[in-house]
């Protein structure tokens, strides 16, 4: 039992720290600090900005341009990420896609899609939920039909998160429809610059654009662009949900909420009950220290080779419990200030004003990415033997 | 960072996982319940032979430079078995006081605890001062004592007591035989026995105090702060008890011909049991380091977020526990009720949930200041 982290770590810690003071925009950090996420040449500008360091893909192999951190230089890594107030990296290509093709692909696929992920040049977005498949994904039943020199794509996602600011999408296809629910389906790669493509926005009630739907009307998709064989489709997306989840948590952007929530109950004006503001954000605190040792375990078990499997559902649910809980406290503890939905100037406090944005869109953090209650179910099979 | 119990923790755990199952059962609870005197001779001879009474003292005491964790690993073994033999009342608890007072005749008392069976039980708490362990109502005036203390756990067995008393507007810890004094004694929510005591003008002559001032709410704290660690073990062993029972129940109660674990609503409540109990898992392996460090703020900051934790969700797989079995769970003759009350009680100990969290917010508007 050992809870301190090494002198080296704690070296590597105070260069990330100062790296990301340097490095990140103000514009950036300004809006991190209200709870709000930044537009699409924010993001990808920083993304660059870490790609240009190697510091994007970092959970990946060295040889596919990982850094070769440590599990808990990741962790540290990432923690200093969001104190600093820089947003996580969109997870569609590094930490989805990317893993599936350095696990999966061809030599010719990783060659040709693996660089643009770690630079931060390509953007990706993932193809898996439609109007019908939601929790129930096997059902999904957008057809990619096999043609001479392509497949032949029809059909309908939705809820695709960054669709419109994606150069490309990872998606869950249809090749057999006779074949059994799971069994018939592919994972295809499609340029979103491809004919046929409709991407239409679906607006959340956070009053922002992350969402969309997209039409696919036949789409002609290179047969290179399949990743593994026909019908792995659902083998791959299984591997996606078991793949490095180290961060699944969501510690360190709770932890930078948490720090941000202190200082506006301190700032905030004589009428709010400080002593039982105090109150409530210790709850919180508690909440997080709990997630965070949890999570503290899992790094340490993966860092000596033995890490996490269906466990760390537990740690997507709580994790996702707790923001949803402490972006609740911060709208509660605002009173009046938190009824303010676009001001262009701070009435009161800042953070309280822009409460409601963050509270309003993280009710999605327990739906998507497996909604808590498929993770039960998963848990439940996998674990508990029920 | 390490998660991994050592080589010699392991060791302990796994004695007390072997005795305890040779020597400790739900009938031997319930027998005990009705028992007066919680110290078993012969389990206490055996406790003696394990190493257990001096594991956590110095050497030079005749203990074995043990760490909080290997206690907390056997107090987790006990509290999974309900096991009611007070060996963290009358040894870890007065035994961690007197060496952190660490004065001669303090040691000598801890040495005798080690070595020759003394039974001291440790009077913190009376029902006006509440949790306030630094400011207890009962005084010392002209060399005597005044005042009641209430809920000291003392196994129905102690000889003498480790009472703080004010001293003038100084904390004092005073030793006092039982004898003389007017000792009610009842049964614990746990099953555990309590006593109140009333000292009726008892009189203290120098010898009888063992110290005073700074030094002695440095010592009353600390001592707490690893009989809130413990509290935690024995809820921790309890909490993995109760789920592991709950699951099997779950695997074999039919009902509409299907067990109830194939039903979704049982599914998610024992998988909320599971995440809930890695999770107060994690806060153990935190506490059982943390507790015993000498940084004020971080010791009792680790303590009161571990304790405001297990009052919650331990408290919760306990209920929940009994929201699966069902009529059943709410009966004297299953053990799942008495889990369910020694989570309770050990909610309640040191400091309940409420307590700690405006202790976590005073810790942190002390930080800000410091």
């Amino acid at each position: 039992m050992n809870l301190q982290f090494t002198q080296e770590e704690q070296e590597f810690q105070k260069t990330i720290r100062a790296w990301m003071r340097e490095n990140i925009p103000e514009e950036i950090s300004r809006i991190s600090a209200l709870g709000e996420m930044p537009e699409k040449s924010q993001q990808q500008q920083w993304e660059k900005r870490l790609g240009k360091q190697g510091w994007l893909a970092v959970t990946w192999p060295e040889q596919y341009g990982g850094p070769g951190w440590t599990a808990t230089q990741r962790y540290l890594f990432d923690l200093e990420r969001a104190m600093a107030g820089a947003p996580p990296v969109s997870p569609f290509g590094v930490a989805m896609v990317g893993p599936v093709i350095y696990t999966f692909g061809s030599a010719e696929q990783k060659e040709r899609w693996l660089p643009g992920i770690a630079s931060g040049e390509t953007l990706w977005c993932q193809g898996y939920s439609e109007p019908n498949a939601g929790s129930d994904l096997a059902s999904l039943k957008t057809r990619a039909e096999r043609k001479r020199d392509h497949y032949l794509v029809n059909g309908q996602k939705i809820w695709t998160t960054q669709a419109h600011w994606a150069d490309m999408m990872f998606c869950l296809v249809r090749t057999d429809p006779d074949a059994k629910k799971q069994q018939g389906i592919s994972f295809l790669l499609i340029d979103m610059n491809t004919p046929g493509i409709e991407v239409r926005p679906i607006y959340t009630i956070d009053g922002h654009h992350h969402l969309n739907e997209v039409y696919f009307t036949d789409v002609k998709v290179p047969l290179d662009n399949l990743v593994g064989k026909e019908g792995m489709g659902w083998t791959i997306a299984k591997f996606l949900l078991t793949h490095e989840r180290t961060t699944i948590a969501g510690v360190a952007d709770s932890h930078y909420a948490l720090a941000r929530m202190k200082m506006a109950i301190d700032e905030a004006p004589y009428y709010i009950d400080k002593q039982q503001a105090r109150r409530r954000v210790a709850e919180l605190e508690v909440e997080l220290m709990a997630l965070e040792y949890t999570n503290f375990r899992t790094v340490a078990a993966t860092d000596e080779g033995r890490p996490f499997g269906p466990e760390s559902s537990g740690l997507k649910i709580k994790g996702t419990e707790l923001q949803q809980k402490m972006s609740q406290a911060m709208v509660e503890m605002g009173g009046l200030m938190s009824l303010v939905w676009d001001s262009s100037s701070a009435v009161g406090n800042e953070s309280f004003n822009h409460s409601p944005r963050r509270y309003n869109f993280l009710r999605a953090c327990t739906i998507y990415g497996g909604s808590n209650e498929i993770q039960k179910n998963v848990l439940a099979k996998m674990l508990l033997g029920l | 960072m390490e998660f991994n119990l050592s080589d010699n923790t392991t060791m302990v755990a796994d004695t007390a996982r072997r005795y305890l199952k040779d020597h400790y059962g739900f009938d031997t609870y319930m027998q005990q319940l009705n028992q007066l005197n919680h110290c078993d001779p012969s389990r206490w001879e055996l406790m003696r032979e394990l190493g257990w009474f001096g594991l956590p003292f110095p050497e030079s005491v005749g203990g074995y430079g043990g760490d909080l964790i290997d206690v907390a690993m056997i107090v987790r073994e006990a509290g999974a078995v309900l096991c009611l033999d007070p060996y963290v009342d009358l040894v870890i608890g007065p035994g961690k006081l007197l060496e952190y007072l660490g004065t001669e005749r303090a040691l000598k008392v801890l040495q005798s605890i080690v070595d020759d069976d003394e039974r001291v039980a440790c009077a913190l708490y009376d029902y006006h001062a509440g949790y306030n362990i630094l400011k207890p109502s009962l005084s010392i005036n002209g060399s005597k004592l005044s005042g009641r203390k209430n809920f000291v756990p003392d196994g129905g067995c102690a000889n003498r007591v480790l009472t703080t008393a004010m001293l003038g507007d100084e904390l004092t810890l005073v030793l006092v035989p039982l004898e003389g004094c007017e000792v009610t004694r009842y049964r614990g929510l746990d099953g555990s026995r309590l006593a109140d005591v009333l000292f009726d003008d008892v009189v203290i002559d120098e010898e009888m105090i063992l110290s005073r001032g700074v030094k002695v709410e440095r010592a009353v704290s600390k001592a707490v702060a690893w009989l809130q660690a413990l509290d935690c073990a024995r809820m921790y062993g309890a909490a993995s008890a109760l789920y592991q029972r709950t699951l099997d129940y779950a695997k074999t109660r039919k009902q509409f011909g299907a067990p109830i674990g194939s039903f979704q609503v049982i599914q998610h409540y024992l998988v909320d049991m599971f995440t809930d109990l890695q999770q107060l898992e994690s806060m153990l392996f935190m506490v059982s380091v943390k507790a015993d460090l000498d940084d004020t703020l971080e010791r009792e900051h680790a303590c009161s977020a571990t304790k405001a934790y297990y009052a919650d969700k331990g408290v919760k797989i306990a209920q929940q526990a009994i929201q699966i079995h069902g009529g059943i769970g709410v009966t004297e003759e299953l053990d799942i009720g008495h889990y369910f009350r020694l989570m309770t009680y050990c909610s309640l100990t040191h400091g309940h949930g409420d307590y700690h969290l405006d202790r976590i917010a005073a810790l942190g508007e002390e930080c800000d200041r410091g």
